[in-house]
């Protein structure tokens, strides 16, 4: 371990370096050569400043007061105000240091003396006058002045200062980019001080950044750790005894060659579409029931079941992820080529129809809560920026105007969502078709269900009648949607009121992310327009969906992503850690066919990833939250996980896929009808994730509610975590079969006890270790005068114990 | 247990206390308990030693419930649309919706002139729970257990019922014993809500500790090759908590023992069915457990009902939330009183912001958000009885006078704890941590008794 006290000098330090957060000065910049790449501004821009204000500098200012500045002051106190506001210009250097009527604006260095901090913090005048801002707003101005109040701006006023970049709400105005809105660049792989140390050009961004803050990477992860961390990372499972000592052979003997095979045969098993498919359902907001209506009714989605398998099977067969959207959105639309194919896509579609509605009794813009709720998906999910609040106002914080979000409004209320009958529940929600499969089987019920278990009047209690099925019992259905026979335009539904409708907006996209390409998409009038949809989140200049993408990958190897907040990319979101390296991996990602598979495949075989979880005192205290990845995130594993390996060391797991869903012929209230989860063998993913009645085995560990798209589930440690280990029926019932499986495998205790370490943990135990269970086998039996209960109580032991629940 | 805490301070870079705690608790830490849950004495006099905090989710429409705002001028504003009439000795103004907070009148201190950063739910009411509105950090109970610790060893200082996501009640970057523990989640039947896996017999007792010793062996071992790693480390404390839950819980959450004039006070068992999303029943089980918790010693229970988010059908739903949370509150504050326990707790009731006001007449029934001007109440732990502080201005759009951030508010709760607001920090990923955030926040002394 080696720690720098102080980075040595590069050999230019002076020279700007081109990055992710400068790219809107590119786009007004020279390129000239001198020693190398220097930018110098030209345009506006002094090219003395230029010089005077460092990279650092300049990254901050442009990041987080230039936007500021831009939204709330330019209005009053700009060249282009009509009226400014004391005399004070804020739209300019020499403006904001030669200051208003009041007199100078900033004091450099001097903070509590500068009077926009004053009026930032409402002490005397207050700024902005309709709101104070945010207190991580001011702060930044605080630090701002701090550091001298560095300017790279231009000093003298000129008439619409800032950048012109993505139009506003009106479409005239110029407003500050939003980083992840720009263009993605090409950044070259940087230069490093350790040549040698990087496996795949990526490594280079990592590294960089490790060594301009003075530190070096932690030595790299030996080969059980990394055997089981690529286990748990790929497929979700621990690897068996034999699978590490294997491994562990291989790579003494090959090295990197065996971590190249293992990789390739971990892509290749039917477990990591399990895996993966199960991220992808936490950002598709899957679940199994509509949820809470607000009236406390929760009807299942029988049907649900066939978009886990059709996410599952994606991402075995690793579908392009820009095909992989294009069905979900349009599935309907696309050309089939058998009746499988057209199964598929129309299943896809119940990406769509995920919806947990508020009740329909409850509510006078249902439909319009249905689309919100699609938007939110497509926002959120897909680009990482939340559409939703433009539904009533242009958005405060990013540039969501209202009218974009009625443009793609328009493209939902053009489409027929169907989620089926909803427990025949007319409250909660209209009953709609549902698509019908061709190629898939017909399975009848088992004996004593019937294809809509009928509960009671929800206001009288008397029983309902059985309505008709619309469809032979065990027709194939799914949930999902499609275009409607007359689309139409949406019109504003003014502040979000569904009854009060301004004018018409064309079908379109988001205008703040329009890419070059976006202009020759043109709706087809006679369709809904979520093909061109589709079209449009997949061209390759798109801004955000192959950023969101790769940094949701990366998160799920790394426990964080490259943007601190993966659904949120917003103004308000986290900045990108590494903004080169996570356009670097975007632009990977489209040249490579939008292949998740080979995306996964190169950055698990890179050093960055390779690297411990352990590092020197110094590295954890220089970057304790690891935002340079000098070191790996030791992981808590997941409630599926932590499941499935406890499934695994028992011996019960049950490698099928599990056939459709325990609620497949149930179409009821989960409300009324109690517990309907049952024990399964099966991998977690084939749970019942109803919502608001999530499977009692893994409600513990931090299951979202599955309302709302999740890029990144909490990890909390709370004690009902210890009492669902000591007491679950499930583990308990775990624990007994390990138990019972080491104890007809080996009469002998400390063969037995050996046996237990290996198989849940991947290795023998220490000689304290030996004596402390057999010690603990030895007065458990005394005790309860039973050897099983002893060994059950040893097995759960092992299995409830951090070395096991962590990966490293 | 074979290992003291002394050692553990050792064995980790800052200890799972971390600084402030040294510098609050001076050499009790030392000598105190292993598990940090341990009965600290505050540093400041304390009023209260416990809260109860009745969080309205989603935004209760402050001027159709405390706030009255009636039609003054020629031209109708907005305003409150239901009836108030002036209550107890204090003469009080308490909407007809709430009959029965009303007469508790002369123990509320009403605070009117709250305000807040937004009007977006989840960050207003991250903000009004950790003071963050965007990133994870320790919740107002956590920041109250970590200051306090509990009064009982064998379950949690911060207990939130019927909550929702789990960022609410996190202790973040405190260590996880000063974590919420959650009973219920908002959207579940609340009727059946409890500490989930609290017994089994497989095991006695005794072999239960037997097998937990080992596991603890091994969990310390694994730990000692992992020095560093802070979250193993609360790992461990979190399952010794767990572990004496077992023995105290099952009572605790078994009401049945009450008795029958106690449930009807509460409402439990009430069949009345509601157009709310919660039962007044479960409510009612939810306040008469938060009674039962704090008067076990549980330092920080957090009682949820939601959603107060009535965009549509305004009068029908306020009126529904209204009548479901009326009556067990009112038996909370009943209770609490005859039992001594109302001087030294403190009750908080509020949510996430207020509502823009209905103006009457005008056919409209819908409002939205206001985060600019909104009302929280208090009652007991040293706070004035039967007291208006602060106002906002004849629509209640904006807080004028009196003006109470969420940053105030809880300084003023840690105050009314015993706790320095501003001083009680934490050392996290290379600065200081307060839950009143970089700005600090201003006790608001007007309130206190």
């Amino acid at each position: 371990m080696l720690i720098l006290d102080s980075p040595p000098p590069l050999p230019s330090p002076d020279l700007p370096k081109l990055s992710a957060v400068h790219q809107f000065s590119i786009r007004l910049c020279l390129f000239v050569a001198l020693f190398g790449l220097l930018i110098a501004p030209s345009g506006s821009f002094a090219r003395d400043e230029a010089k005077a204000v460092s990279p650092a500098d300049r990254t901050f200012f442009e990041n987080k007061i230039r936007p500021v500045l831009v939204k709330h002051c330019y209005e009053c106190h700009s060249a282009d105000s009509e009226e400014v506001g004391g005399k004070l210009l804020l739209d300019t250097r020499d403006g904001l240091r030669t200051g208003g009527e009041s007199g100078s604006a900033v004091v450099a260095g001097k903070p509590a003396a500068s009077r926009i901090i004053q009026a930032l913090r409402f002490d005397g005048i207050e700024m902005p006058p309709e709101k104070p801002l945010p207190e991580a707003v001011v702060n930044d101005f605080v630090e701002w002045v701090q550091r001298g109040a560095p300017d790279p701006r231009s000093p003298v006023a000129t008439k619409t200062s800032a950048p012109p970049t993505a139009k506003n709400a009106t479409g005239d105005t110029p407003t500050p980019p939003l980083w992840s809105l720009q263009s993605r660049t090409n950044p070259p792989a940087p230069e490093v001080r350790i040549p040698d140390w990087p496996r795949d050009p990526l490594d280079r961004f990592v590294l960089a950044r490790i060594e301009e803050a003075g530190l070096v990477p932690t030595h790299d992860a030996d080969a059980r750790t990394l055997i089981r961390r690529l286990h748990f990372d790929l497929l979700g499972m621990p690897p068996s005894m034999e699978a590490v000592e294997e491994f562990v052979a291989a790579h003494q003997r090959d090295g990197a060659k065996a971590v190249e095979t293992l990789v390739d045969t971990l892509l290749a098993r039917p477990q990591f579409g399990e895996r993966w498919g199960r991220h992808w359902l936490d950002v598709a907001r899957y679940g199994e029931s509509n949820g809470n209506d607000g009236l406390g009714r929760n009807p299942t989605f029988p049907h649900a079941w066939r978009y886990r398998d059709y996410v599952i099977d994606a991402f075995n067969n690793d579908v392009p992820y820009d095909r992989f959207l294009s069905e979900q959105i349009a599935g309907d639309l696309l050309p089939s080529e058998s009746p499988a194919e057209r199964d598929r896509h129309l299943i896809a579609t119940g990406f769509l129809a995920m919806a947990s509605k508020p009740a329909k009794a409850m509510n006078t813009s249902f439909e319009m809560d249905v689309v919100a709720d699609q938007i939110d998906v497509i926002g959120t999910g897909i680009m990482g920026i939340s559409v939703a609040c433009a539904r009533c106002h242009d958005h405060k914080f990013d540039p969501i105007p209202t009218r974009d979000y009625y443009a793609l409004a328009g493209i939902f209320t053009s489409t027929q969502t169907m989620w089926g009958i909803s427990a025949n529940e007319k409250l909660t929600a209209p009953t709609t078709d549902l698509h019908v499969l061709e190629a898939a089987p017909k399975v009848l019920p088992p004996d004593g269900f019937v294809e809509t278990v009928l509960v009671l009047e929800s206001n009288t209690g008397i029983p309902k009648a059985i309505p008709k099925p619309k469809w032979p019992v065990g027709t194939p259905l799914a949930i999902g949607v499609r275009d409607l026979a007359k689309p139409a335009d949406c019109k504003i539904n003014i502040k979000g009121d569904a009854q009060k409708l301004g004018e018409a907006v064309p079908r379109g996209f988001v205008t703040a992310c329009e890419a070059a390409e976006s202009t020759r998409l043109k709706i087809d009038p006679k369709q809904s327009g979520r093909l061109q949809l589709a079209e449009w989140l997949t061209q390759p200049d798109h801004p955000l969906t192959a950023r969101v993408m790769v940094n949701r990958i990366w998160l799920h190897l790394f426990g964080q992503g490259i943007v601190g907040t993966p659904d949120d990319f917003g103004v308000y979101g986290e900045r990108p850690t590494h903004p080169e390296l996570l356009d670097h991996l975007a632009n990977r990602f489209i040249n490579d066919g939008w292949s998740i598979k080979r995306l996964i495949r190169s950055i698990v075989l890179s050093r960055a990833y390779l690297l411990s979880s352990d590092a020197a005192d110094a590295v954890i205290k220089a970057d304790p939250e690891n935002l340079l990845v000098a070191r790996h995130n030791r992981r808590r594993l997941d409630a599926e996980s932590l499941r499935d390996s406890m499934l695994t060391v028992s011996g019960q797991l049950n490698l099928e896929p599990a056939d459709g869903s325990i609620i497949r012929h149930r179409d009821i209230l989960v409300n009324l009808a109690g517990n309907l989860h049952q024990p399964s063998n099966h991998r977690s993913v084939y749970l019942c994730y109803l919502r608001s009645s999530l499977p009692p085995e893994l409600a513990a560990f931090d299951v979202p509610d599955f309302t709302t798209v999740t890029g990144q589930r909490d990890v909390s440690t709370i004690p009902g975590q210890a009492l669902h280990l000591f007491n679950n029926p499930f583990v308990i019932d775990q624990a007994t079969h390990f138990a019972h499986s080491i104890t007809n495998d080996a009469a002998d205790n400390e063969i037995r006890i050996r046996l237990a370490f290996r198989r849940a943990l991947n290795r023998d135990p220490m000689q304290n270790e030996l004596d402390q269970a057999t010690e603990l086998v030895e007065s458990t039996a005394a005790e309860l005068k039973s050897d099983e209960v002893a060994w059950i109580s040893l097995c759960q032991a092992l299995l409830i114990t951090n070395e096991f629940r962590y990966v490293d | 247990m074979n290992y003291s805490r002394r050692a553990m301070l050792q064995s980790t870079s800052c200890g799972f206390g971390g600084l402030a705690l040294n510098v609050l608790c001076g050499e009790q830490v030392a000598s105190a308990s292993p598990d940090g849950l341990e009965t600290r004495a505050s540093t400041l006099a304390a009023r209260a030693k416990r809260v109860i905090f009745l969080c309205m989710s989603g935004g209760p429409a402050h001027m159709d419930t405390f706030d009255y705002k009636p039609q003054t001028g020629k031209k109708k504003h907005p305003g409150s649309v239901f009836r108030f009439r002036q209550h107890g000795d204090s003469g009080l103004g308490i909407s007809e919706l709430l009959p029965e907070t009303a007469k508790h009148a002369d123990e509320l201190c009403v605070i009117n002139g709250m305000h807040a950063d937004t009007g977006i739910h989840a960050q207003s009411f991250l903000q009004l729970h950790t003071g963050d509105r965007l990133r994870k950090r320790p919740s107002l109970g956590s920041w109250i257990s970590y200051g306090l610790g509990t009064e009982n060893q064998n379950l949690p200082g911060f207990i939130s019922l019927n909550t929702s996501k789990s960022s609410i009640y996190s202790s973040a970057f405190l260590p996880s014993i000063y974590n919420g523990t959650p009973i219920g989640v908002n959207g579940e039947n609340m009727s059946l809500a409890t500490i989930s896996n609290v017994g089994s017999n497989h095991l006695s007792l005794s072999a239960k500790r037997r097998q937990l010793d080992f596991v603890q062996t091994m969990n310390r071992d694994h730990l000692k090759q992992r020095p560093t790693d802070e979250k193993l480390e609360s790992v461990i404390q979190s399952m010794e908590l767990g572990f004496r839950m077992q023995s105290v819980a099952p009572d605790l959450l078994d009401i049945s023992k009450e008795t029958k004039a106690t449930l009807d006070n509460y409402r439990v068992g009430q069949q009345k069915e509601s157009t709310g999303t919660c039962k007044v029943s479960d409510f009612g089980r939810q306040c008469l457990l938060a009674r039962r918790f704090a008067e076990a010693g549980v330092r920080f229970i957090e009682v949820s009902h939601g959603s107060w988010d009535q965009h549509k059908n305004h009068r029908r739903d306020l009126k529904a939330n209204c009548e479901v949370t009326d009556a067990p509150i009112a038996a909370l504050l009943g209770d609490l009183k005859q039992r001594g326990l109302l001087d030294d707790t403190l009750v908080i009731w509020g949510g996430e912001f207020g509502r823009p006001g209905l103006t009457p007449e005008d056919g409209k029934d819908e409002t939205g958000h206001n985060s600019n001007g909104f009302t929280f109440w208090m009652a007991g732990g040293g706070v004035k009885r039967g007291h208006v502080h602060g106002k906002t201005d004849h629509t209640g759009a904006r807080a004028v006078e009196g003006k109470v951030h969420f940053r105030d508010l809880h300084a003023t709760i840690l105050h009314l704890m015993g706790l320095p607001p501003n001083d009680l920090k934490y050392w996290h990923a290379g600065r200081e941590h307060r839950l009143t955030g970089p700005e600090g926040g201003k006790v608001v002394h007007g309130l206190f008794a």
